[in-house]
């Protein structure tokens, strides 16, 4: 008797994991066929790497697995870090696999792993195999790591959130480069952990990584839930009234010492950039690793010292503001940082240091009162008033995010700046606490600067949004704007990532130190044609509310225009 | 979501007990603490009992671990000072005080011991041996506490206090000087195995303690000269026991108290 599956590369079936306490993955059953990516997500501590481990033969000690995994044909498991042997060229690595999976001499082996680089869009494959792991970068490793994988031919192919740490753009071009090969080769890919889909829903980026999604949780396997439409977000006024929050030329810059010649270098982190903000009003800023995002969050609280421009808070320039001013000044603007955890002093209790932000900035109150204004904030986001005598170290990461925003929210401020304040939580737990946030941000009114590399989530969250390259605006519009049509490259290469399409950048971002002339982009550019080396361009309408740095996104908007011009 | 914490006690256990926690978790700190506390016992004990190859190992422990205390404590406020110094000062008093200290730490600076032991010749006193030993351990202490001070500033929460609009003196006060407190004891640490390696280098070549203070490093030289494997061994093995304990404690110590995840979680 032949069942359908009977065929598929894995079929697990009543897959138990058990130690001597507890069950720790209770009877999974699930199939990939030949060709098919499944994509396993689930928070953290879910057990996703070690069911991964277990379908590799490499169940951690003391584990004991029921059940039957049928595997046929070859597997590989691509761990987590995607390490490669540190002491040997990425050549002799695949000659050594090659050769001892399927027998190829080594010249034959070379030419294979040249064109698997070449399959990830590696620019001069061969040349890269001389070299040695550490002389390749963060994105460059994982591309050989995934084609080192893929050049073994196996049947079923296991990946540990593969390229965790990469931005937005190039994850989700190497993971669909990836899932596009296994699909050709007929390989199962099973992609652990990130790629949770949370597709913009225009219809304008449309995921096709993976076939099917599973969710492992409490250690077992759900088929997610369809996905709901989402509740379209109370279409708000644009906020009229004249700018609270105004930002001008600001920049900041690190120094790095002096080269040879004794000349000054700097690191330009935030270039020249100006912003607004009206009251109750939410802007997101969008941008990956370096693109200034979170120190011009920082820089507008003054925990960052710019080197130049203004920010002016009602009408005070808080760069010139003496102390007294800058601390009722930060009564107003409060911050939620990335890792909520690490923005507590370990050694404080979390009432200790919520009464202390509370009488640093009203100090007026009565110690009766500020106890119960604690508790009120604790409740507010959700936490039980125990957490007041626990110490930053006993809390989950989804309480911290908690507690971080109740003391952001105890001065009663009118504008709270967020710095990826979701990085730490995943899956439920992060739209949990966005839900949260939304939800005290309407009812207190409270403006919002949301800094993001997920553009799908600062979009639904910002009304207007500002897309940040290398420290300058390179796009500016509102979100439903940018939803439906972003003009510039990079603002669509985030949007098309946020909704796990791939993305039309190739290449790795330059570096900061040493930035291309002319556009930032143009090296990763599909667009980019001569012009765009000579000049840097500038911040221009190209419709109302609209702005683009980009050349040819101006220059096509000038065309539109001229063509409605002699448009009857 | 939340399931209230404080029904299991660990839960209720503030920073300072679970770093203890950390360093009693790692074997070889645990072990060398148990190591330590015995030996101080015994060597009390044979100071006490006296006689046999045994009780004079033990009595010359005496001196020898007298004088690493007291030298590595001077090494340890030493380099605790000039580390911290050269952060308070700023950055071009840093860079001017810790290039010395990095290049310091790069010498074979133990050979400075029996050098000074054969410059003062033998009528030297214990005092400015101890310095010299002092100043030997001194450099590796200032270079780790000025990196363990400046990950310290680097961190997240101050920030977050920065932000409440603390005043510098109580963010310096509350904040920053209490979280230096482990990883700068993790620093010091480092100085007592140095003192007590440079002064046995130099005791068993006959330049380290002054003539008829006997600590492990002349016992080892004298019955090496002597050829007397049996008051050999005592010394030798108490001594190389001695120095795996601190350093197994000194590796504890680093890994429970400057991890570099806040509040220590993994």
């Amino acid at each position: 008797m032949s069942r359908p599956d009977d065929r598929a590369p894995l079929r697990v079936e009543g897959l138990s994991l058990l130690t001597s306490r507890d069950i720790l993955l209770d009877r999974l059953s699930f199939a990939i066929e030949a060709g098919e990516v499944l994509a396993l997500s689930g928070g953290a501590g879910a057990g996703k790497t070690l069911l991964l481990r277990a379908l590799a033969g490499l169940a951690p000690k003391g584990v004991t697995v029921l059940g039957d995994i049928h595997i046929r044909g070859r597997r590989l498991l691509v761990t987590q870090d995607g390490a490669l042997d540190p002491f040997r060229t990425l050549g002799a690595q695949f000659a050594e696999l090659l050769s001892r999976q399927s027998g190829l001499d080594e010249r034959t082996a070379l030419r294979r792993a040249a064109e698997a680089l070449e399959r990830f869009q590696v620019p001069a494959a061969a040349r890269r195999l001389a070299l040695h792991p550490h002389e390749l970068g963060e994105a460059m490793r994982w591309r050989a790591a995934l084609a080192l994988a893929m050049a073994a031919e196996p049947a079923l192919l296991l990946a540990d959130a593969p390229a965790a740490a990469l931005d937005p753009t190039q994850r989700v071009r190497l993971l669909s480069d990836l899932a596009a090969w296994t699909r050709e080769a007929g390989t199962a890919l099973l992609l652990a952990g990130r790629p949770q889909a949370d597709p913009i829903r225009s219809g304008l980026a449309r995921s096709n990584l993976a076939d099917r999604r599973l969710v492992l949780a409490q250690g077992r396997l759900e088929v997610p839930p369809a996905e709901p439409t989402p509740a379209p977000s109370p279409a708000e006024p644009a906020p009229s009234g004249p700018p609270v929050l105004s930002v001008r030329d600001l920049r900041v810059a690190f120094p790095l010492g002096r080269n040879w010649r004794g000349e000054e270098r700097w690191l330009t982190v935030v270039d020249g950039l100006s912003i607004e903000l009206a009251e109750g009003e939410t802007l997101a800023l969008l941008g990956e690793t370096g693109s200034g995002k979170s120190v011009l969050a920082r820089a507008i609280l003054r925990l960052v010292p710019p080197v130049g421009g203004q920010v002016t808070w009602l009408g005070t320039d808080l760069a010139a503001a003496p102390p007294e001013t800058m601390r009722r000044a930060r009564r107003d603007l409060q911050i939620l940082f990335p890792d909520p955890l690490a923005a507590f002093d370990p050694l404080m209790t979390i009432g200790a240091q919520l009464a202390e932000t509370l009488e640093s900035l009203h100090p007026s109150r009565s110690p009766a009162n500020s106890a119960a204004r604690l508790a009120d904030a604790l409740e507010e986001v959700g936490l039980p008033a125990a957490v007041l005598d626990l110490h930053p170290g006993a809390l989950l990461p989804a309480e911290a995010a908690r507690a971080g925003l109740a003391r952001a929210l105890l001065p009663e401020p009118r504008l709270l700046v967020c710095d990826e304040p979701a990085a730490t939580l995943d899956g439920s737990e992060r739209a949990d606490f966005l839900a949260l946030l939304q939800a005290i941000r309407r009812r207190r009114r409270l403006a919002l600067l949301y800094a993001t590399q997920d553009a799908a989530e600062g979009l639904r969250i910002g009304r207007r949004a500002l897309v940040l390259l290398l420290g300058r605006i390179v796009e500016s519009a509102d979100s439903a704007i940018l939803t439906a049509g972003a003009r510039h490259p990079y603002s669509r290469a985030l949007i098309a990532a946020a909704g796990l399409a791939p993305p039309a950048l190739h290449g790795d971002p330059p570096s900061p130190l040493r930035p291309p002339t002319g556009c930032a982009l143009r090296l990763r550019c599909p667009l980019a044609h001569d012009g765009c080396a000579q000049v840097p361009p500038t911040l221009d309408p190209v419709a109302p509310g609209h702005r683009v740095a980009c050349h040819v996104a101006q220059d096509d908007a000038q065309n539109d225009a001229q063509v409605g011009g002699k448009a009857p | 979501m939340h399931e209230p914490a404080g029904t299991d006690p660990h839960w209720r256990d503030g920073p300072w007990q679970k770093a203890g926690q950390r360093l009693t978790a790692h074997r070889p700190a645990a072990a060398g603490l148990t190591v330590l506390a015995a030996l101080m016992l015994a060597v009390a004990a044979g100071l006490v009992a006296g006689g046999g190859p045994v009780g004079a190992a033990l009595a010359a422990g005496h001196q020898s671990l007298s004088f690493a205390l007291l030298a590595g404590l001077g090494g340890a406020a030493l380099g605790l000072l000039w580390g911290g110094a050269a952060v308070a000062l700023g950055e071009r008093a840093e860079r001017m005080m810790m290039t010395p200290a990095a290049a310091l730490t790069g010498l074979p600076l133990a050979l400075a011991l029996p050098l000074a032991g054969g410059l003062l010749g033998p009528e030297r006193g214990l005092a400015p041996m101890a310095v010299v030993a002092a100043l030997i351990a001194a450099p590796a202490v200032a270079v780790i506490a000025r990196d363990e001070l400046r990950a310290l500033l680097r961190r997240e929460f101050l920030s977050a206090v920065q932000a409440a609009g603390i005043p510098n003196g109580r963010r310096l006060r509350r904040h920053i000087l209490p979280n230096t407190v482990l990883p700068l004891a993790a620093a010091a640490w480092t100085a007592l195995p140095r003192a007590l390696m440079a002064e046995s280098l130099a005791s068993l070549l006959g330049l380290g303690l002054p003539e008829g203070v006997t600590g492990w490093g002349t016992a080892i030289g004298a019955a090496a000269r002597a050829g007397d494997a049996v008051a050999l061994a005592g010394p030798a093995l108490l001594l190389a026991l001695t120095l795996w304990a601190l350093h197994g404690v000194g590796d504890g110590m680093r890994l429970a108290f400057t991890a570099s995840t806040p509040g220590g979680r993994r």
